[in-house]
């Protein structure tokens, strides 16, 4: 027996999902064990082998792939609380990461609101203050050629100094590097021989890529959470070794897939925004199941709303990221945030006296009005309660009672101040979130080239299946699926034992139109073999390895890429050329028809190649099918719920979702309530439960 | 109609185009004004948040497809969304004057094109004139009308810098014009998109003007691209919420934001503030420097902006009225719309312009603009901020919004021209200057390299993006001491930067710059000016030695070579492979005292390299001790004494016993001043110790004793101005004759009379100033 293993930690639990080779998924939570996470992992395993009847040890000696989505290097970030950092940079060069090319450092991820507003708009907390940068004698040009030797004796010197100040990490940033890495590794190589227990990190082979603020900023935090990420990353493989796990431990990381635990203590950097990465690719793994191509994934939790996007059966990816106003280079799947979740809180806006929600939000503590923990603003929960789309004594599975009255008495404020019955007001403010959510999938979809009608949609999290029914319509998704029963309790988790590994490699090489096909043959295979020699390493059988090929292309002087995919082998000039056509249709799909010049020229800019180790599978199992007409224990109350297309309350028949039957249908209006979510169906749609057990909606 | 006001038609061919009263619209244009009378609060969010997302994609679209570097890093374009008689309803976060000046295109389009061509659905007009209303000839406006059942709805507007159109130095700055003949030629709006065609001939006709015509394609694509999307997206809104509803959406944005700058502006005395620079060399060759002025009056409702004072257009240094009163658009939405997301409509109803015509921020036909962007309107837009931040800062809450003039604030400009390693052509001002420095604010310090106000998201380009494409090795690119102004809150810090040729044995420099000899970052409330602009150039050095050994020299004073002194405004500056080039942007200005700034707080400056242990010495009166480590502090208290002893015994005083500390202010004038009642009327006096400064109706700086200082007095990073112009320029500085505490600082000409900065109180005010006020001494 082999299994696959997907563990995730929460604020409050840890999950685990185990997959057999039948595909059948056990679940299984354990509460978190901040402090000492790994204990909370090994706590949920065993919860897992408990209900496979094995013991523990039995368990991790047949899994064939242990994966795990960390938020260490997140949690460092948000509370600065990571490594005192050194930074090693080409003599002239050391303010690179203080310049933050000017306005970036101060808008990168910034709301716009405090954009506009100076006051309020700063660079952050530097993350490597300028007594612990070093500037290096040392020169490379555009073309790699090195015009100042490395100046050893100069290096040492500076690695010198940093230790003496006491920094427990080192960031290697030269000018140029991507284009000749050997001064860093020389660099890197001195600091180990100096500082062996020193955590080292350089730009060319992190992120080689052109722009050396991006390159230094991508490198420095690296570091500053290299420390702490990898010592939990590691020791964590370490644990579950000693429990009898025999391969390396697998770490989700931002492009889309998971990295040894070894890989991932060297770029912790990674880690971060892999968050929501695997939901997304627990989203691919069921739309692959269910034969969908293109899907929008939403996520709505309590204090923000994710999107990430399945195109054509692979999750779209973007190639910035931003951690603390700091800008960085990384290809990761593309998911965007919003400050939308059902703690977001109302406010009236004193000018145009309307309702304003979020970005500001109640989070878990104290949380919305009616979890009567001390929060007294209004947030959408509150709505949400109000229009009796949630039931107070089954909110979370029952695990958290809702207060009905202080939810009426926070929403009530906001009403009076605008002249609306209470009704009104709640209604008001779930519309608004819910136009809020579809304008950030509209800026995902239709501004990237994509239209929405052609997607199924997702939602998940805790407050998705409450509002996607109307964002959902709003966008004109072909329709709506509420992924359910165990598998939905543990999506994350999923996800992660769903990933295939995947490396990717880049060469920035910017060559002009036509193509000098020895040069792009020479980068692809470059890049391939480093993709085929690392996942050799990783134990990958060659037939498992897939390596898949792409070029940043865009006219000349622009700035802005677009990715064209690349196919395999030997590229000739008829291939070549194709390149160009290809990227001209996807810049005409994404900026108009007639936007394209080809006068201007094309470039390729960067090289990338994906390199995937493709893991075992999960299969869903199908249930048991039952009859159009639900049973009569999932069809047994009813509650008065407030529509606002009736304009009207109604009296709404409530579903146990635990107790419903694949071919079951619910014609709206009508409330499912499932233990981790509340599924409103709106009047005029009308729901089944497909063979796997999952809710899909016709909008 | 055009204006026409005092014997002056503002017509937009000899002088400036200004609307008047009414427009003139042929009849076959029909205006969609139909409002809805009830709007829900929830629907107008949901569309006030659309149309907000639709400006702002706009901007997106824009600056993924245009090809210019400018536009790309510089952020020089930005998208707005005017109603269908051309009100604002909102400018995208870019380069912000650029919005201030398309609704008066949009209003002349109207009044000239609605008959002959005719204005239709599906067409799209292209224009740079800036006596019609553009910025300068580069930014090319295009203006899109959105139809909706046959009638006007609305309009979607963008404006974009276009690499090159010609005139006689590449790149289109053209720094040495005599006029705008020697410019890109000025197109009144064009109609280059007919019925959603795009027309070959007038598309022609605008590339032909280019040294880079294929990038301007590009750039031309990109515009319309970004209009078609905005207009397909209102469009779309217009089918679900229906017409009536949409436009009562925007007016009531507009209206909303009209409510919020009355409910700020009332909580403000009547009264009048102004600010004056000097902006050196409108020439190459000249060694002169010219005044400008802004005063903004406020009465009840009213703000009223003025010009007079300024000098005659002269040189390239210029702009025409649009450039003027789009700056200070910028300037004034940034102070007070920002929480309407920088809707300024509602504001502009408030305001009147009162502008001087043939001054060099209110040029006429047929003047040099094409430099217009980076002299005579950051100048206008420097000036209305302080004027601003002055005015606002009467008021407690308010003051917390005073943004001090920013780096880079007349924009360091070095033309660089040649071949590329590539064997392409260039001709492009260098934009790291870009990196600006945000100055102080009332409560906290400036921003180092935090970018420019004029463009809020603006960036400099990484040094590897420019070395590959220009033939350059940059030696360093670093902060720079003292660039930032001394102050209670320090200005944030410029930077420097030096280069050598690489793979090309030629670049051709051309200089354009003010703020190089006389500082412009000009402090608010006694804060210091910033540092200035420059240039340096080594010439013969021993770089390609020093590298050849394995040294890595980055600084000019490390490295052997005969100086060359560059003027703020020259061309064709060869730099050859034995030459070094240096350039540097002064960093943002202070606000308040630096003798009043937190010792510490200059201990960190010093140690971080912000400050140098000079200027914390003699501008902060901070003593250091333990090798700079420690602040000395009775050393410090006694040798901030010491310093406002001396400027008192300049003047045969002594700190006088203070008289009556504590009188009730009626108001505070913002830091060291406050209104007080002496029985006889309202009064000046020092809010440090009570000493009265003379009558409101009065100049309190005639009451101080005024210090004229050498310019280099003010920073370490100040040069001595006589180095590029013929006249005295002298840092002056205004002391309490009380207890010798600094009031205010003024930048000027030796022999000026003080420059009336503050006048409070209603009635006592004239809205036109006179020259004395000015302190002109005509």
């Amino acid at each position: 027996m082999a299994y696959l293993c997907g563990i995730d930690i929460g604020g409050t639990f840890t999950d685990c999902a185990v997959v057999d080779e039948a595909g059948r998924i056990v679940v299984a939570k354990a509460l978190s064990t901040p402090g000492d996470f790994a204990q909370g992992v090994v706590n949920a395993v065993e919860a897992a082998a408990q209900q496979l009847g094995l013991p523990l040890a039995d368990l991790l000696t047949q899994t064939a792939a242990l994966a795990h989505g960390t938020t260490v290097g997140t949690n460092t970030m948000v509370q600065r609380s990571g490594a005192k950092v050194g930074l090693i940079t080409t003599k002239g060069h050391g303010d690179v990461i203080h310049i933050m090319r000017g306005a970036s450092g101060r808008v990168a991820g910034v709301p716009l609101e405090k954009i506009l507003h100076f006051a309020e708009s700063s660079k952050p907390e530097p993350i490597v203050p300028k007594p612990l940068i070093a500037e290096v004698t040392e020169r490379v040009d555009y073309k790699g050629a090195v015009v100042v030797p490395l100046d050893l004796a100069d290096a040492r010197a500076a690695v010198d100094r940093l230790l003496g100040e006491g920094v427990t990490a080192i960031a290697i940033c030269f000018l140029w590097s991507f284009k000749n890495p050997l001064h860093e590794q020389r660099v890197r190589r001195l600091v180990e021989e100096m500082a062996p227990r020193v955590f080292v990190t350089c730009s060319s082979e992190l992120v080689p890529k052109w722009g050396e603020y991006e390159r230094t900023a991508a490198v420095a935090i690296n570091a500053y959470i290299g420390p702490t990420a990898s010592r939990y990353i590691l020791s964590l493989e370490e644990e579950m070794q000693s429990f009898g796990y025999q391969r390396p431990l697998l770490i989700m990381q931002c492009g889309g897939g998971v990295m040894p635990a070894r890989e991932a203590a060297r770029a912790p950097l990674l880690t971060l925004d892999s968050g929501p990465v695997g939901g997304l690719i627990a989203s691919k793994y069921l739309a692959d199941t269910m034969g969908c191509r293109n899907v929008i994934a939403t996520d709505m939790g309590g204090t923000s709303f994710d999107v990430g996007l399945i195109h054509d059966g692979q999750p779209v990816s973007s190639y910035v990221s931003v951690a603390n106003q700091y800008r960085y280079f990384v290809p990761r799947i593309d998911i965007k945030s919003v400050g939308s979740g059902g703690g977001s809180i109302v406010t009236i806006d004193a000018t145009s006296r309307s309702l304003r929600v979020g970005p500001r939000s109640a989070g878990a503590e104290p949380g919305p009005a009616c979890y009567g923990r001390g929060g007294s603003e209004p947030t959408v929960t509150d709505a949400d309660l109000l229009l009796g789309y949630l039931d107070p004594d089954y909110f979370l599975g029952g695990r958290i009672r809702l207060d009905k009255e202080a939810a009426a008495a926070a929403i009530g404020k906001v009403a009076a101040a605008l002249d609306l019955d209470l009704v009104q007001c709640a209604a008001g403010i779930a519309k608004i979130v819910e136009f809020q959510m579809a304008d950030l999938v509209r800026k995902v979809t239709i501004q990237k080239g994509y239209d929405p009608r052609d997607f199924v949609l997702f939602a998940y999290g805790g407050a998705g299946p409450v509002h996607a029914g109307v964002y959902g319509r709003e966008l004109g998704a072909q329709a709506l699926v509420i992924p359910l029963g165990d598998i939905c309790s543990v999506w994350s988790a999923l996800g992660a034992a769903s990933s295939d590994v995947l490396h990717i490699f880049e060469q920035v090489d910017i060559l002009d139109a036509p193509f000098d096909a020895a040069r792009v043959n020479a980068n692809f295979g470059a890049l391939e073999d480093k993709g085929l020699r690392l996942l050799r390493q990783e134990g990958v059988a060659a037939e498992q390895v897939q390596l898949i090929r792409s070029v940043d292309m865009r006219y000349k002087a622009q700035i802005h890429q677009v990715e064209v995919a690349v196919p395999e082998g030997e590229l000739g000039p008829p291939e070549l050329g194709a390149l160009i056509d290809r990227f001209e249709e996807r810049y005409e799909l994404l900026y108009g028809k007639g936007s394209g010049y080809r006068g201007a020229g094309v470039q390729i800019e960067s090289f990338r190649c994906r390199a995937v180790g493709r893991t075992a599978k999960p299969v869903i199992a199908e249930l048991p099918a039952g009859g159009p007409i639900p049973s009569g224990t999932a069809s047994a109350t009813a509650r008065d719920v407030y529509w606002s297309e009736l304009g009207q309350w109604q009296r709404t028949p409530v579903y146990w979702g635990v107790h419903l039957r694949p071919g079951n249908e619910i014609v709206g209006p009508a409330i499912v309530e499932v233990p981790d979510t509340t599924i409103v169906i709106h009047p005029d749609q009308e729901a089944k439960v497909d063979r796997f057990g999952n809710f899909v909606i016709r909008l | 109609m055009a204006l026409v006001k005092d014997g002056v038609i503002w017509d937009g061919v000899e002088n400036p185009y200004i609307p008047g009263e009414t427009l003139a619209i042929d009849p076959s244009l029909r205006l969609h004004s139909e409002v809805a009378e009830e709007i829900d609060p929830v629907t107008y969010e949901v569309l006030r948040y659309n149309l907000w997302n639709i400006n702002e994609e706009h901007g997106l679209t824009i600056q993924r497809t245009s090809g210019s570097p400018i536009a790309i890093y510089a952020m020089d374009f930005n998208p707005s969304l005017l109603t269908e008689n051309a009100e604002f309803i909102y400018y995208g976060p870019y380069m912000q004057y650029m919005s201030g000046v398309t609704d008066n295109q949009i209003k002349w389009t109207m009044e000239n094109r609605g008959q002959n061509p005719g204005i239709e659905d599906g067409d799209i007009f292209l224009s740079n004139d800036p006596w019609v209303g553009a910025a300068h000839q580069q930014d090319v406006t295009v203006l899109c009308p959105v139809f909706w059942e046959g009638k006007l709805f609305c309009w979607v507007a963008n404006v974009l810098h276009h690499y090159d159109l010609g005139g006689i130095t590449p790149s289109s700055f053209c720094p040495g014009a005599r006029d705008v003949f020697d410019e890109p030629a000025p197109f009144p709006p064009v109609k280059i998109v007919e019925r959603g065609v795009l027309r070959r001939d007038i598309e022609a006709l605008h590339l032909r003007r280019s040294r880079k015509p294929n990038l301007v394609a590009l750039d031309v694509r990109s515009q319309i691209a970004g209009n078609t999307m905005a207009k397909e997206r209102i469009t779309g809104l217009l089918e679900r919420y229906g017409a009536p509803t949409v436009k009562g959406v925007m007016r009531k944005i507009i209206d909303d934001a009209e409510r919020s700058f009355l409910r700020k502006l009332r909580r403000l005395p009547d009264g009048s503030w102004r600010e004056q620079t000097f902006i050196e060399v409108a020439y190459p060759g000249d060694r002169h420097a010219y005044r400008a002025v802004v005063t903004v009056t406020k009465e009840g409702d009213k703000l009223i902006f003025e010009n007079a004072g300024t000098d005659p257009q002269v040189g390239a240094i210029n702009t025409t009225y649009s450039g003027w009163r789009g700056s200070i658009l910028t300037a004034l939405n940034q102070i007070f719309c920002y929480d309407q997301l920088y809707c300024v409509g509602g504001a502009v109803r408030h305001l009147e312009f009162r502008p001087t015509l043939g001054t060099f921020t209110v040029a006429k036909f047929p003047a040099s603009v094409s430099s217009a962007p980076v002299q005579g309107m950051e100048t206008s837009l420097n000036l209305a901020q302080n004027a601003l931040g002055k005015m606002i800062a009467c008021d407690p809450e308010l003051k917390r919004d005073v943004l001090c003039i920013c780096g880079n604030n007349m924009f360091a400009t070095a033309l660089i021209t040649g071949v590329n390693q590539h064997g392409e052509r260039y001709g492009i001002p260098l934009l790291d200057p870009m990196g600006g420095a945000l100055g102080a604010f009332s409560f906290r310090d400036g921003i180092s390299t935090g970018g420019m106000n004029r463009t809020p998201i603006g960036e400099l380009p990484n040094v590897e993006y420019n070395e590959q494409i220009y033939p350059m090795l940059y030696l360093s690119r670093r902060e720079m001491t003292d660039s930032g102004g001394a102050g209670k809150y320090k200005g944030g810090n410029g930077a420097i930067l030096t280069f050598v040729l690489h793979d090309t044995e030629l670049i051709t420099h051309s200089t354009v710059t003010s703020g190089a000899a006389v500082p412009t970052g000009i402090g608010v409330f006694a804060g210091y000016p910033a540092g200035t602009n420059g240039y340096g150039l080594l010439r013969g050095s021993d770089v390609r030695a020093r590298l050849g050994r394995g040294e890595m020299p980055t600084d000019l004073v490390e490295i052997a070579g005969e100086p060359v002194l560059l003027h703020p405004r020259q061309e064709g500056i060869p730099q050859r492979r034995d030459d070094v080039f240096a350039l540097w942007w002064g960093g943002g200005a202070a606000y308040g005292d630096p003798l009043e700034r937190d010792p510490e707080a200059v201990r960190q400056d010093v140690q971080l390299g912000y400050v140098s242990p000079a200027a914390a010495r003699d501008i902060y009166g901070v003593i250091l001790a333990g090798g700079d480590l420690d602040v000395d502090a009775m050393g410090t208290t006694g040798r901030r004494a010491e310093i406002r002893a001396e400027r008192l015994a300049a003047f045969g005083r002594r700190p006088q016993e203070r008289e009556g500390v504590g009188r009730p202010a009626l108001m505070t004038v913002g830091e060291y001043l406050k209104v007080v009642d002496d029985g006889a009327g309202k009064v000046y006096a020092c809010a440090r110790c009570d000493h009265e400064l003379g009558s409101i109706a009065d100049n309190y700086k005639l009451r101080c004793l005024a210090q004229d200082r050498p310019m280099t007095a003010a920073s370490p990073a100040i040069g001595d101005p006589a180095r590029y112009l013929d006249e005295e320029y002298v840092f002056r500085q205004y002391y309490c004759p009380g207890c010798g505490g600094l009031v205010e600082n003024e930048v000027t000409r030796r022999g000026e009379p003080p420059l009336w900065d503050v006048q409070i109180g209603a009635g006592t005010l004239r809205a036109s100033p006179r020259a004395t006020d000015l302190g002109s001494d005509q």
